[in-house]
């Protein structure tokens, strides 16, 4: 019962982080304050990814995210200087009209979510998934993954090509 | 009990929320952190989904490729928004009006 | 290795020939830098051409799925696949002959060039959701990079930033929408996906989630199609990219996002009335309502929008907008008359489209200028480009015997016969909207006159790409019967693979 109930606490304890990072990063106007805000809300997404009982999953979001896009982010910060954000230019004008349907379509999709019978298969995931998607990236989804690897090298080709600073 | 729903509102909250800061933010940095969000909210929809309601991995394996596909996105954007700052000295989305329309 | 397999990769050696001849460009680029662009280019249209020559060995080929249900061969692949690499091919002359690309190292665009046909040609043919995301992004930041490939120039820059954010912003939306589905029904396959909604996965409460998921998704497709309202990106787009790479855009991604949405909707929203020739939506959610809402709205504010145009990419950009609700108008009506429909108006629509954009580089390539201001009297200066610009543009509009009219004919056709003649109304009162604009561009070559009557030199290369598309214009109404056949057989596309 206190394990329960301990369980239940972090999970809500990470769901709040979560959402609460995510806010900031809508809403702060320093954009270091914002960067780390996400790193809050990608580290709150994966362990709620291990409440999910997906481990791979999670060690992967936080390898990726954290240790590649959001160190990526950051430089971008650092290299265009912008450590201080502009004030918003348009003012409260803009921001009201969309804020407004942001909320409705929230109200609108949590709505339905709430009333709609989901699919039930019956069968239940357990135990470490690492062995089992595997098994997938190589038989049913060999091709996606192939093809993920040609998806990279384009975009390393990409940026590496628009970045570079030629010397002629 | 914690339970499907509880997840789908998380990620409902996550997307509005990538939504709303790619509306309203001007720096581009800053709309590429909302499109994280975006994908994000997808990804925990994938895994939710895969554990509570399809009851096979394949939401988790598509939720790699997201997360793949995530960082290609990323690195090609910052690359762009780097070579911008280069030539106009502020990834500010407002500056970016040369082309009308 | 798995058996299976192996049989597999024997159909799939386009996408193979397109993967090596990638990987040796790039590696050629790196290791000739003196010789890299003759070599990279020649290396390049070998890849394409060899693709092309393997995927016509495949047409004889059983319809199939390939690689565990992730892709499928059919007709439908086949006639979009050799209709990429076309477009490809023309570009990738094009893009060699261009002066706006002409001191950027042509290495890495054309490694780019194939690494987009390759994904275009998994896209068009991908039976899972998961394929359909990772082929369509990968077509999405090939575009991306190749809009910002002139990385001095501050339009290019900003269009591919544009295009980025909105690009990423649509696909993520059709991503989550995707995910829906996948709540909805357990499976990321599209077959499987109809399967589920015949056992009521979308009845009753559902539906609503459903048609949400339905609008997400619209979203990702709309954007590639460029289709409103998902299409505020395209002028500015269109606009800054180097002109070749506008070309492209305008054709080949286009024309996969219809294959896309096509297969999407007939394979897991429909189900085929065996030997019928139409099809039936199985789902609870109005996909054609919410087509014919886009395919109308498209037609009308890009006709309209183009009226006011000076400048001849973004004059491009909005009849390329309005061109999409023509096609779509052929995606909406269900049966296979209308499929075949789109098939020929996108024949149509490569031809003359890319012609109109050679003769704009062309003129480009002579006096540096995109503005319709300084298309006047053209005819003095060069009557070639004249003639044909005026056929492009004779065929735009839709006039007989052109091809356009060819490709509208079947479109409206198709809605008619479906009782939906009221749609066909429409798209004709856009069609004679979209005439002003295009004889606008006519008449500044042949009436007015400017002061400048020097004659304007034209590269072989280009004249002769130009007679390439000019040809088909005029006479593809000649061999009708033969298109007719080609396109009727392509459009059976795999269901319950």
């Amino acid at each position: 019962m206190d394990k329960n109930l301990l369980s239940q606490v972090a999970f809500y304890f990470f769901a709040v982080l979560t959402v609460a990072s995510a806010a900031v990063v809508v809403f702060a106007r320093n954009l270091i304050h914002c960067a780390f805000a996400l790193l809050f809300t990608f580290f709150g997404v994966a362990a709620l990814y291990v409440f999910l009982g997906a481990d791979f999953l999670a060690a992967t979001q936080m390898v990726i995210y954290v240790g590649g896009i959001l160190v990526l982010i950051l430089f971008g910060i650092m290299l265009t200087n912008k450590l201080y954000d502009v004030k918003l230019k348009t003012g409260k004008s803009q921001f009201v009209p969309a804020a407004v349907t942001v909320v409705v379509m929230f109200a609108i999709l949590v709505f339905f979510m709430l009333r709609t019978s989901w699919f039930q298969s019956g069968s239940v995931l357990s135990g470490p998934t690492t062995a089992s998607i595997g098994e997938l990236l190589m038989q049913d989804f060999i091709l996606p993954f192939e093809a993920a690897s040609i998806l990279l090298l384009l975009a390393l080709i990409g940026a590496a090509m628009i970045v570079r600073r030629r010397s002629e | 009990m914690i339970g499907l729903s509880h997840y789908l509102i998380i990620s409902a909250a996550l997307f509005s929320l990538g939504i709303l800061c790619v509306l309203t933010r001007r720096n581009a940095v800053n709309v590429l952190m909302g499109i994280e969000l975006i994908l994000n909210a997808a990804n925990l929809n994938l895994i939710a989904f895969s554990k509570y309601s399809a009851g096979n991995i394949d939401g988790q394996v598509f939720a790699i490729f997201i997360i793949v596909v995530a960082a290609s996105e990323a690195a090609v954007a910052l690359a762009i928004v780097l070579s911008m700052y280069r030539i106009i000295r502020s990834v500010n989305l407002d500056r970016a009006d040369t082309l009308k329309g | 290795m798995n058996p299976q397999i192996l049989t597999d990769l024997k159909l799939f050696y386009p996408e193979i020939i397109l993967t090596f001849a990638l990987l040796i460009v790039v590696v050629a680029d790196i290791a000739f830098p003196r010789i890299s662009r003759g070599l990279s280019f020649l290396l390049t249209a070998l890849g394409l051409i060899g693709a092309l020559i393997a995927n016509i060995r495949l047409l004889s080929a059983d319809s199939g799925t390939l690689f565990f249900g992730v892709l499928s061969l059919d007709p439908m692949s086949l006639f979009f696949n050799c209709f990429l690499i076309l477009t490809s091919l023309f570009i990738l002359i094009v893009a060699a002959g261009s002066r706006e690309l002409s001191r950027r190292n042509m290495g890495e665009f054309y490694a780019l060039l194939l690494g987009v046909t390759l994904a275009m040609m998994l896209l068009v043919a991908s039976a899972d959701m998961l394929m359909l995301y990772l082929a369509l992004e990968m077509v999405s930041i090939g575009s991306y990079i190749l809009v910002g490939y002139l990385k001095t120039d501050r339009q290019s820059n900003e269009a591919s930033l544009k295009y980025l954010l909105f690009g990423a912003v649509a696909t993520g939306s059709m991503l989550y929408g995707m995910t829906i589905i996948y709540g909805l029904t357990g499976t990321t396959k599209l077959a499987a996906i109809q399967d589920a909604l015949y056992q009521g996965a979308a009845s009753g409460n559902n539906s609503v989630m459903l048609l949400i998921a339905t609008v997400l998704i619209l979203a990702g497709f709309g954007f590639k199609m460029a289709a409103v309202p998902f299409h505020f990106w395209c002028p500015d787009v269109y606009s800054g990219a180097p002109t070749p790479v506008t070309a492209f855009l305008s054709i080949a991604p286009k024309a996969a996002a219809f294959a896309v949405l096509i297969r999407f909707f007939f394979t897991a929203f429909s189900d085929a009335s065996p030997g019928m020739g139409h099809y039936s939506n199985i789902s609870s959610v109005h996909w054609t309502a919410l087509l014919i809402l886009i395919s109308v709205a498209s037609m009308t504010l890009g006709n309209i929008a183009a009226l006011r145009q000076e400048n001849m990419k973004r004059l491009l950009a909005y009849s390329s907008i309005a061109h999409a609700g023509y096609i779509l108008m052929g995606a909406v009506v269900l049966t296979e008359q209308g499929l075949q429909s789109v098939l020929v108006y996108l024949v149509t629509y490569l031809f003359m489209n890319l012609g109109a954009f050679l003769v704009v580089i062309a003129i480009y390539n002579h006096t540096g200028s995109f503005d319709i201001q300084d298309y006047r009297g053209l005819l003095k200066r060069s009557p070639f480009l004249t003639v044909s610009m005026s056929f492009f543009m004779l065929s735009l509009m839709g006039i007989p015997p052109f091809a356009g009219f060819l490709g509208k004919l079947y479109v409206f056709g198709a809605a008619v016969n479906n009782n939906l003649a009221w749609f066909a109304v429409i798209g004709a009162l856009n069609s004679v909207v979209a005439v002003y604009y295009y004889a606008r561009v006519i008449k500044t070559m042949i009436i007015e006159t400017s002061g400048d009557t020097t004659p304007l030199p034209v590269s072989f290369t280009n004249c002769f790409l130009v007679w390439l598309m000019v040809l088909p214009t005029i006479g593809l109404m000649l061999f009708w019967s033969s298109v007719e056949k080609w396109t009727l057989s392509s459009v059976t596309l795999l269901l319950g693979g």
